[in-house]
């Protein structure tokens, strides 16, 4: 056994990290409390989508830990890790969170963000939210303390589940305990379905009820093969920056590298299908309690931002992947993902941004246009500040790979 | 008449038969093969074979079926005979989806086989190799290697030492 | 400890890293149970095709085409008087057909996953139960097709589903789901019979090859006229269908490539298929049938009822063939788990289906998902829920699983709750839909019940078939996940946990 200091990983990184992450989520707080003066709901809105990017990175690794726990897999033994390094940003979104939730208790307007938490805020053409009829149906599920309940519980789902996965397997580095290997398997299995639950319920409350008339029960799946999308995307990165910086290097191999590359191809396909699908039954039936909600994404700049859903985030990432070179040779790889990404946050913008808004006109409403707002840019870049510090916090909590883990040696002996 | 077709060993288990590939390999030997009842992970590599090309011949049929869907609708119900049903458009690309779809896929599976076969030079109705009774036992637990006459380093002394050398059995000439 | 031959030279601190590895033992049950070798697996897996026809089969055959000549006598019956003869009626118009059609077509989605999906996620345990569950595709495919094809009343234009020149110059219509669906259905029975055929190709060759040996040796003293008859056919049968196939590596190689590439073709093919058999229901605009959660809702149910039969299957031959050792407690247990995700993701479907139904704040909406609860229709819809995710939550104890009559026994529950699960899509909302005047109830006539137990029969005397002339497992990929397989493992007779 190795008898040296413990190694400090990341101590540079994470300092960095940090300060970026203070700097501009400070940046991004003060658009918020300039929204919060103003009464105006966009910097919200871009505080909204730092997290969600995030969140759902965060959720993705939660997902994909426990689908390899549950499927026995093998060879994702050494990636395993780095997901349970990236459970640590959970309590730091929680925290992220709390001044949205603070909103409807503090504001004049409590609907700031949420309209229908006001019910004084006008609709179009409807009178305003309390005098809806459909928001009167709606009012048993779509009120406040349930609201802020349902958003503490998602919340505590997600950390509880990570924090016994992340306990157990580092445990496991330590003692060699199998039965820490039993109790994930077993938590994963009824896991999968609490956080299918809590995804649902999140991506319900957060996007779709910020365009409260609209509903979808397909919601719940989009935004998992979003978040698997985006964390699978980190994944692969992370792990080149890992082995670029010494950490896994010699450890990660090209083949896992392969198999998240296909994992990756699996998901696009997998996000396309359950997006095409939501857009196919919807344009099919032609109902216009439904057909709103795409509507208003063709109008005011939104049209080729949808276009550049179909193209950019299914149709180039697929065609790329298809591709074996493109999964194996590194800087394709990591184009690829950084490309998916990109495409990620906007369709959390396509799926956040676009309402509508009052207006004097033939409609009676606009659509909040299509605009990249520097607060935007903000809160995405200082929350992954603080969710990195968070990461590289937790590196140095275990050993850089489940060195004890009865796959390991599978996992470190993969090939293709 | 006895023109030399191959000359083949046999290899008692899965790691000295995937070793002794690997040596054959590293011998220079072109025109030769292992043989055996299931695929061995990571021959290819041991035997040093390119990736297989069967994924272009897929990609052909798939791209061949999207097209073909796509125009069959066009033609049909937009060109050829406009139908007026349910106010939708006489063409888009979304109501058609699952018909291209579905045609990227069947064309695209027979692009698969027909390649595995291409690929494979099948279908053959012979082989001098099926004369031999050590080379049917490949059915049950028999591996083997085997190199061919057509090789250029072919030698029946020198390539029948060369087998022994890297630990092969049972060695036997098989011939047209 | 940990090293491979192509390792990039490590640093000391992965040096250090990596001296810490030390795996605890994990015991798992190994694929092959008992030790057994690859001479073993050929001749357990060849001689249930090479050996007599055993009397059980016989009896079973018979039975299975009595019950086969129900759905003949009820389609003879439809084509010589009309469609009228099944209990459609306003407004209700479609019934049992379209039952059965999704039923049986969900069945087969379970051999495609099994192939297909499992082979992507490298689930070595499939490798035992494919063949079979590929079969199955196939043959429910078939007994799916036989409802839509006769539903069109005059089975002789059926061929006008097909874009094909007809002497009225019109194509057909592809707005609509239901040519959707030819498509789908004749892609997904075209590309499972090629990825059948293709994974059969090299079990094909090994019989072929064994039915040669058998003639080369010439050992019938004492046995029939037939037996060497038999070898002589089969050496022909088997040897124009494996296609020269010579187990060479470069074979293996391209093989395996296509195999991999076909599953990767098959997984969407799979999805989209039920995909677009849930757009039947989900393009429309009658309430209960239009929610965007259809698709994969339908998918997740295929598989789930797709388990069910392969369980209903693959159970009674494991003990009439004797085949504990390759179809072990542990590929139970792996179904059984499948089952319960699966049911678990149809029951979220359920309660998604349930919460949206009120939270759309469409009255008619509420209405028919309170009439599915409460209405006419309550006992199937109560049948529906108990069966397809009460049952499989008993699969969380392992004392169920390990019970092979019970599971079976469950495995009817679950195909019985997938048929009253399309029954209940189908026939609530067509019975209650918008306006009152137009309700209706809806029975099938004694026809439907013939055709549909007919069909029974007809998968029984397809599968009988199969069990008796083609390989029954994949004999190569068997091999394959046996560990003396495994060119890195240097004791042939090393334990499971090296795979």
């Amino acid at each position: 056994m190795n008898t040296d200091a413990p190694q400090v990983y990341g101590k540079k990184a994470g300092t960095l990290a940090l300060l970026v992450g203070l700097v501009f989520t400070g940046f991004a707080g003060f658009g918020f409390y300039q929204g919060w003066v103003a009464g105006d709901s966009r910097p919200l809105m871009s505080w909204l989508i730092g997290i969600a990017f995030w969140l759902s990175i965060a959720v993705g690794m939660l997902f994909i830990t426990q689908i390899w726990h549950v499927f026995h897999a093998r060879w994702p033994t050494i990636l395993r890790r780095q997901c349970e390094h990236g459970f640590s940003a959970f309590p730091v979104l929680l925290i992220l969170f709390i001044p949205l939730l603070l909103v409807p208790f503090l504001h004049e307007n409590p609907g700031l963000l949420w309209k229908w938490m006001n019910g004084v805020n006008e609709l179009p053409g409807h009178g305003t939210v309390g005098e809806d009829p459909i928001y009167v149906w709606k009012q048993p599920y779509l009120n406040i303390n349930f609201f802020t309940v349902r958003a503490v519980g998602v919340f505590f789902t997600f950390i509880l589940l990570a924090t016994f996965l992340r306990k157990w397997s580092f445990d496991t580095d330590k003692t060699g305990d199998i039965n820490n290997t039993h109790k994930a398997r077993r938590l994963s299995s009824i896991g999968l379905f609490l956080c299918a639950g809590a995804a649902t319920m999140g991506a319900i409350d957060w996007f779709k009820a910020l365009e409260y008339h609209w509903f979808s029960t397909m919601y719940g799946v989009w935004f998992f093969a979003a978040s698997m999308r985006a964390a699978l995307a980190i994944l692969l990165i992370l792990s080149v920056i890992l082995v670029t910086r010494g950490y896994l290097k010699g450890i990660l191999k090209q083949s896992h590298r392969y198999d998240i590359g296909c994992m990756m191809l699996a998901f696009t396909v997998f996000w396309a299908y359950i997006s095409f699908s939501q857009y196919f039954l919807v344009y099919n039936a032609n109902i216009p309690e439904e057909t709103f909600w795409y509507n208003i994404r063709e109008k005011n700049g939104w049209w080729p931002i949808s276009m550049c859903l179909v193209f950019g985030h299914f149709l180039i990432p697929f065609l790329i992947l298809l591709w074996y070179k493109s999964k194996i040779v590194v800087w394709r790889s990591v184009a690829i993902s950084a490309w998916i990404l990109t495409f990620h946050i906007i369709d959390l913008y396509w799926n956040i941004v676009p309402g509508k808004i009052p207006a004097e006109n033939d409609y009676g409403y606009t659509v909040r246009p299509f605009t990249v707002e520097i607060f935007d840019l903000a809160a995405i870049i200082g929350f992954g500040g603080l969710c990195i510090w968070a990461f590289c916090r937790s590196m140095n909590k275990a050993e850089p790979i489940p060195v004890r883990d009865p796959n390991i040696e599978n996992s470190l002996n993969y090939i293709e | 008449m006895s023109v030399p077709h191959a000359i083949i060993a046999s290899f008692p288990d899965t790691p000295s038969f995937y070793h002794a590939a690997e040596k054959v390999r590293d011998a220079g030997y072109k025109k030769w093969d292992t043989y055996s009842s299931f695929p061995v992970h990571g021959m290819p590599q041991a035997q040093g074979q390119p990736r297989s090309k069967v994924p272009i011949f897929t990609f052909c049929g798939g791209i061949t079926g999207f097209a073909l869907g796509l125009s069959i609708v066009w033609y049909m119900n937009y060109f050829d005979y406009p139908l007026i049903v349910g106010g939708k458009p006489f063409f888009s690309p979304v109501f058609p989806f699952p018909i291209m779809y579905e045609l990227t896929i069947l064309l695209a599976a027979f692009g698969t086989l027909g390649g595995m076969f291409l690929t494979n030079l099948l279908p053959q109705h012979h082989n001098p190799f099926f004369e031999s009774d050590t080379f049917l036992e490949v059915a049950g637990d028999r591996l083997l290697i085997a190199i061919e006459a057509r090789d250029p380093k072919f030698d029946v002394q020198s390539t029948r030492q060369f087998l022994e050398s890297i630990g092969g059995t049972n060695i036997e000439e098989i011939t047209v | 400890m940990a090293s491979s031959p192509n390792d990039s030279p490590l640093s000391p601190t992965q040096a250090a890293i990596l001296s810490k590895v030390e795996p605890a033992e994990l015991v798992e049950q190994p694929l092959v149970a008992n030790d057994r070798d690859f001479n073993w697996v050929t001749n357990k897996i060849c001689r249930i095709v090479e050996t007599k026809t055993p009397t059980w089969w016989w009896v079973c055959m018979a039975m299975a085409l009595l019950t086969a000549s129900f759905t003949g006598m009820g389609l003879a019956y439809l084509v010589s008087t009309g469609v009228g003869v099944w209990g459609l009626a306003n407004p209700i118009n479609w019934g049992w057909a379209i039952v059965n059609f999704v039923f049986w077509i969900g069945i087969g989605h379970a051999g495609t996953l099994i192939s297909a999906v499992l082979c992507l996620l490298k689930q070595g345990w499939r490798t035992s139960i494919n063949r079979a569950a590929e079969a199955m595709t196939i043959f429910a495919v078939i007994c799916a097709g036989i409802f839509p094809l006769f539903h069109v009343g005059r089975i002789w234009f059926a061929w006008w589903l097909f874009p094909l020149p007809n002497a009225n110059a019109i194509w057909p219509q592809f707005r609509s789901p239901l040519e959707w669906d030819v498509f789908a259905v004749s892609t997904y029975g075209t590309v499972s019979v090629l990825f059948w055929y293709m994974g059969m190709i090299p079990d094909l060759g090994v019989l072929r090859d064994r039915a040669v040996q058998r003639l080369k040796l010439g050992a019938y003293e004492g046995s029939s006229w037939l037996t060497k008859r038999m070898d002589i056919f089969r050496k022909y049968f088997y040897a124009i269908f494996a296609m020269g196939w010579r187990n060479a590596g470069n074979h293996w190689r391209n093989y395996e490539m296509a195999y991999l590439v076909l599953a990767g073709l098959s997984t969407p093919l799979v999805l989209s298929v039920h995909t677009i058999v849930s757009f039947d229901f989900a393009v429309a605009q009658l309430p209960g049938w239009h929610t965007t959660i259809f698709p994969p809702y339908f998918v997740a149910g295929a598989i789930f009822s797709g388990f069910g039969m392969v369980l209903t299957l693959m159970l009674p031959l494991r003990a009439v063939y004797g085949l504990h050792d390759l179809i072990t407690q542990r590929h139970i247990d792996n179904m059984c788990k499948i089952c319960l995700g699966t049911g678990s993701i149809v029951g979220y479907a359920y309660i998604m289906e349930f919460f949206i139904a009120w939270y759309g704040a469409n009255p008619y909406e509420s209405f028919a998902f309170i009439n599915r609860g409460f209405g006419q229709y309550s006992w199937a819809y109560y049948m529906m829920f108990a069966c397809n995710v009460f049952t499989p939550q008993l699969f969380w104890f392992k004392a169920v699983r390990r019970n092979a009559a019970l599971v079976w026994v469950m495995s009817i529950f679950i195909n019985v709750g997938m048929w009253f699960e399309r029954f209940v899509i189908t026939v609530t909302s067509l019975a209650n839909d918008f306006l009152p005047s137009s309700w209706g109830y809806y029975s099938p006539t004694i026809v439907d019940v013939f055709t549909f137990f007919g069909t029974f029969g007809v998968f029984s005397v397809l599968f009988l078939m199969f069990v008796r002339f083609l390989p029954l497992m994949p004999i190569g990929e068997v091999k394959y996940v046996m560990p003396q397989a495994d060119p890195h493992c240097h004791s042939s007779h090393q334990k499971g946990e090296q795979h």
